[in-house]
């Protein structure tokens, strides 16, 4: 247990006796460096948070991994699309499962941070010093709306098709830069080619990248506001 | 070290360092709003490859009074009306672009319901006009030509209801 190695990797010395060694467990991990190193019992209850917001992180990282994987049979082309979807059902070995895997954890995300937003609401834990962080909560909860809306597009059905104009439409009564910012997100007048390739880079480079850095923000932000309200 | 005197002797001379910055900001905001600017036209697609904007129906002989054709590529109903006149209306919905169905073409007049959207419920009468929202204005009247015995539709050139009969 005790080689150079081992201790390279875990800083803290085995066997755990004092309130400090506990301390430092704490505070040369990672993970469990988003508490403090001296929490309120009641702050880390699971009927406190509910596990909300780390499980809205989890079903991130697991939407990560199978995303990352369907990428490998998908391309962002007319008709190349739907096809791949259709082999990733019927062809491609647990690709149905995969598939789910991901639809099934996306819907799960918007949930579990919905509600997670709304445990941090009843808990009062938006009040100061917490205030940014609850900012920076909507933008993360924005940022899983897009995220399902620009993944929807993907399978390039009749489903994806209709609700994308629908909702692109939508931009269209933004005043004066609306028919602009609705022709930049199509790359043209109506769902093409370009709209494609557009919501497929949004959805699997930008939108998870800003994410990554604002969940990581999030969670120093948690720890640099002491801890858990 | 001079400039050090003047500075403190006279106030309303801008400092070095305000000078400074503010050359620095302007420099930064520029590239900035350039970076922008730039960006947002790459994005613009210069060259689409979406349809042109006219297309043919005929010939006229085959187009039966109080009938309707649709176009399914152009999204286009090109009616004829019971005096034989034609018109084409879009079948885009004015409210968040589904397409509208035509639900009853032995409607004669025109306020009743000939057309409705699926999406949100919007109803329009047989001229495109509307009935019932959440549509917020009529269905898009397009300009029809006559070319020898066929129709041509311009779906880029948009017009009121009085210039949108074709009378034959
Ligand atoms: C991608 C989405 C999100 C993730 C992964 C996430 C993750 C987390 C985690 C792991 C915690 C620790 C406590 C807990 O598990 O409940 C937390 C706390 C917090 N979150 Fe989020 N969150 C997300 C979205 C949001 C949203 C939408 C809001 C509100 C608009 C928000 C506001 C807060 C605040 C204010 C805290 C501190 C709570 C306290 O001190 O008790 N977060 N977040
Ligand atoms: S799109 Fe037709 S009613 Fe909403």
């Amino acid at each position: 247990m005790h080689s150079k190695v081992w201790d390279s990797i875990f800083r803290s010395k085995l066997p755990i006796n004092t309130n400090l060694d506990r301390s430092l467990v704490i505070f040369n991990s990672l993970t469990l460096h988003i508490h403090p190193v001296k929490v309120r019992e009641k702050a880390i209850k699971f009927s406190y948070t509910f596990y909300l917001g780390m499980i809205s992180f989890f079903l991130f990282i697991i939407l990560i991994v199978t995303g990352v994987l369907l990428m490998l049979y998908y391309q962002p082309a007319i008709p190349n699309a739907y096809e791949n979807m259709k082999d990733l059902q019927y062809v491609v070995s647990n690709g149905m499962f995969l598939r789910n895997l991901h639809r099934w954890a996306a819907h799960l995300m918007v949930i579990s941070v919905f509600l997670h937003m709304i445990r941090v609401f009843y808990a009062g834990a938006y009040k100061p010093p917490r205030e940014f962080n609850w900012v920076v909560g909507v933008v993360l909860l924005v940022l899983t709306l897009l995220l399902s809306y620009t993944g929807y597009l993907l399978p390039f059905d009749q489903l994806s098709y209709w609700a994308v104009t629908v909702g692109v439409n939508l931009i269209q009564y933004i005043p004066v830069i609306g028919e602009k910012t609705k022709f930049l997100f199509l790359g043209g007048h109506e769902i093409g080619e370009y709209t494609l390739v557009r919501f497929y880079v949004l959805h699997c480079v930008i939108l998870p990248l800003v994410m990554v850095l604002l969940i990581a923000f999030h969670f120093w932000r948690i720890r640099k506001d002491g801890g858990l309200h | 070290m001079c400039s050090y005197k003047t500075e403190s002797n006279n106030e309303n001379k801008i400092k070095r360092r305000k000078f400074l910055s503010i050359v620095g900001n302007s420099a930064t905001g520029l590239v900035t709003f350039g970076a922008l600017a730039v960006t947002i036209d790459f994005l613009s697609p210069n060259v689409i490859k979406e349809r042109p904007p006219k297309f043919k129906v005929g010939p006229i002989q085959n187009i039966q009074p109080d009938t309707f054709i649709y176009e399914p590529e152009y999204r286009v109903f090109v009616v004829r009306d019971g005096n034989g006149a034609f018109y084409a209306i879009s079948a885009i919905c004015t409210h968040l672009g589904c397409n509208v169905k035509w639900i009853d073409s032995n409607i004669r007049n025109d306020s009743s319901v000939a057309i409705a959207c699926p999406c949100h419920g919007s109803k329009f009468n047989r001229k495109g006009e509307v009935i019932e929202g959440p549509a917020p204005k009529g269905l898009q009247r397009f300009r029809i030509k006559l070319s020898d015995d066929d129709l041509i539709v311009d779906t880029s050139d948009i017009v009121s209801e009085e210039e949108m009969y074709l009378k034959v």
